[in-house]
């Protein structure tokens, strides 16, 4: 473990010695935001966790915009103004290149080694292009787990109904279905979670997989609800981003996040075997009404990658999809305009289906993976059109119904599974 | 006037009958070697089918994507036939190999030592197909993937264009371990290929300027518009 720490920041941890939280922000080239919320981390923890040793740490991956001279330099702001009493330890600050694959995971791998290192508590994970951190996330996100016995501690927003799309069409709907608990955003980017589930995380061997880059975040839900840790929520309000996202390529985002999830349900096949319902994850924090930015998306180019996806990659789809599946598909996806749409039914037979090719090696993941992106797109332009004048209850109505449509098509994913194993050790058999 | 008739008639006769008996045996032997050889090609190719199709060897070949290529040809009637066929062929070639060692004549022996020598550049240009077939397809799956998540209009084009590069430099290094001149081929796609760039750049270029900058403006401005707005995760 010792070879993920460069000289300096060995020294800095010996020096620090041990502490209570360790708040972790990964960056590259962020010298525009991160300022901001270091500043938000700082206050929090003076202001909510004044006895405790909390250390802040920048975990980047080579950032040639001064990023880590802008964490280092930032001011904590006026105290006096915001603190009703002052800390009783020094907040300490570390700011450290990563080692490993450039990606969010390699960088959360430092974070949560340098958590085990400390001997620390607690430990919160924020991004570092967030506009709309407030001090409180740092309460809400840390004081389940110091005060309440909680192991993991997943966000919850109020988005836009158009935002989050790969969470509300596949990731939330499966992640209830197959591990039981009804976590609205499970790839939501900043989390709480207890040292004892950093050093588990450290125990894996995923860091060189799609788990280093925009696969870390699904991996820890995951990880967390299946290994049986204890999960709760925290209402944090909107989130909003910087609108630079760097490397937000949509297809590489897509495959190490879906990647990421289909590669665990043959982690935990005997675990999301059994699950048989779901439960709501208790939520820390006071729900209140936010007003969130306005998006506009663009259905017709939407529309237009699915159809000439499933015009080009008929040859791909039909190695992994059901002759009935990919009919139906066919069927739906050439109708235009408003009369575009892609069932809930179709929807999830098409991403089990996947999962299924995915676990079994049906055809190369990394095709497979690449060949999802139009479908998806399609499905997201009919969600869009769909919801267009619906509120954001009924939208969230709406993804219930997709939940439930995941439920009820899970025995469909087990004994298709379970087939597809049998068919393929019958053919390895003879 | 004997003398004559034994000089021209007897004589000759005589040796044919004399090289006839060296001739013959060797003859039948070759026969019999090669319709042997072939009841039991035919055998092997029956048990060879019969084997892949309990072995599933066509659904797992259809799962790669080459049984519709195989059924394509109308040559097989399924992988496990190509299979079984290939098997046989194989087979056809060690019995011609055994008849003609068996004949031991000079030029026998001579053409069968220059194909044993000859296997090494056959498998080794085996081999360079098999493994361009593969490759070819891979890197053409991947071409048309990328190209379709692009949204570009001529994936197809794309990913076939990149097949047939891929395919041409496998069959030139093939060529070349069969020591079967490849450098017509080579020059012949060379110009080919360098006729359709060069087409398309003026094409492009001159035809459709105005279009193509429209396009790559369209481009840029929707592409960022939809980047800074839309979030996905």
């Amino acid at each position: 473990m010792d070879d993920l720490f460069p000289t300096e920041l060995k020294a800095r941890l010996a020096q620090i010695g041990e502490a209570d939280i360790v708040v972790g922000i990964p960056s590259y080239n962020n010298a525009r935001t991160i300022g901001h919320v270091v500043r938000a981390v700082s206050v929090g923890l003076a202001k909510y966790f004044p006895a405790q040793r909390s250390v802040i740490v920048n975990s980047d991956g080579g950032s040639k915009d001064k990023t880590q001279e802008v964490v280092m330099h930032a001011e904590g702001g006026a105290d006096d103004l915001l603190l009703v009493s002052h800390p009783v330890h020094t907040s300490y600050r570390i700011s450290t290149p990563y080692h490993g694959i450039p990606g969010k995971g390699s960088a959360f791998r430092t974070i949560f080694a340098v958590a085990r290192q400390l001997n620390a508590r607690a430990c919160v994970v924020v991004d570092s292009d967030l506009r709309s951190i407030t001090p409180g996330w740092i309460e809400l996100l840390a004081r389940p787990v110091l005060e309440h016995g909680y192991d993991y501690i997943a966000p919850y927003y109020h988005r836009h109904k158009y935002d989050g799309t790969i969470t509300n069409g596949i990731i939330y709907p499966m992640t209830r279905t197959l591990y039981g608990k009804s976590v609205r955003q499970p790839i939501g980017g900043e989390f709480g979670f207890s040292g004892t589930l950093a050093a588990r995380y450290l125990e894996k061997d995923v860091w060189d997989t799609d788990v280093a880059r925009f696969g870390i975040d699904i991996w820890m839900t995951v990880t967390a609800i299946a290994e049986g840790f204890r999960v709760g929520q925290a209402y944090l309000g909107a989130k909003i981003h910087d609108a630079k996202d760097p490397g937000a390529d949509l297809t590489s985002m897509f495959r190490q996040v879906i990647g990421s999830f289909f590669s665990l349900m043959g982690s935990y096949e005997n675990v999301w075997k059994q699950v048989q319902s779901h439960d709501t994850v208790p939520l820390f924090g006071f729900p209140f009404e936010v007003g969130v930015e306005p998006l506009t998306v663009n259905t017709d180019r939407m529309i237009h990658a699915a159809q000439q996806g499933v015009s080009d990659l008929r040859e791909i789809y039909s190695s992994f999809l059901s002759a009935q599946t990919l009919v139906d598909l066919t069927n739906y996806v050439h109708r235009n305009g408003k009369g575009f749409h892609i069932p809930d039914q179709l929807w999830v037979r098409m991403i089990y289906q996947a999962a299924i090719a995915y676990h079994y090696r049906v055809l190369d993941r990394e095709h497979l993976l690449q060949s999802l992106v139009p479908l998806y797109l399609g499905r997201t332009a009919s969600f869009v059109l769909e919801v267009t004048d619906s509120t954001a209850t009924q939208v969230e109505e709406r993804i219930e119904g997709l939940c439930q449509v995941f439920e009820n098509e899970k025995p469909y994913l087990t004994e298709y599974w379970d087939a597809a194993g049998k068919e393929k050790v019958h053919a390895q058999s003879v | 006037m004997r003398s004559l008739f034994d000089r021209m008639l007897l004589e000759p006769f005589n040796r044919l009958a004399e090289q006839s008996t060296h001739v013959v045996p060797i003859l039948i032997m070759v026969l019999v070697t090669l319709l042997v050889g072939g009841f039991l090609a035919y055998c092997v190719r029956w048990l060879t089918y019969r084997l892949l199709q309990l072995a599933r060897f066509d659904h797992l070949v259809q799962r790669t994507g080459f049984a519709g290529m195989i059924e394509r040809t109308g040559v097989f009637r399924s992988p496990a036939d190509l299979g079984a066929r290939f098997v046989q062929a194989l087979m056809w070639l060690f019995v011609v190999l055994f008849a003609l060692s068996a004949a031991d004549t000079p030029a026998s022996v001579e053409l069968v030592r220059r194909f044993v020598d000859y296997i090494p550049n056959l498998i080794a240009a085996g081999l360079v197909l098999l493994l361009g077939v593969v490759v070819s397809r891979m890197i053409s799956r991947s071409a048309l993937l990328a190209a379709v998540n692009a949204q570009w209009p001529a994936a197809r084009l794309i990913a076939g264009g990149v097949r047939v590069l891929v395919m041409t430099l496998a069959i030139v290094i093939a060529l070349e371990q069969l020591h079967i001149g490849s450098l017509p081929l080579l020059v012949a796609f060379a110009i080919v290929f360098a006729g359709i760039v060069f087409a398309l750049a003026i094409a492009f270029g001159l035809g459709a300027r105005d279009m193509a900058r429209q396009w790559l403006e369209a481009k840029v401005r929707s592409s960022v518009a939809e980047e800074e707005v839309f979030r996905h995760l």
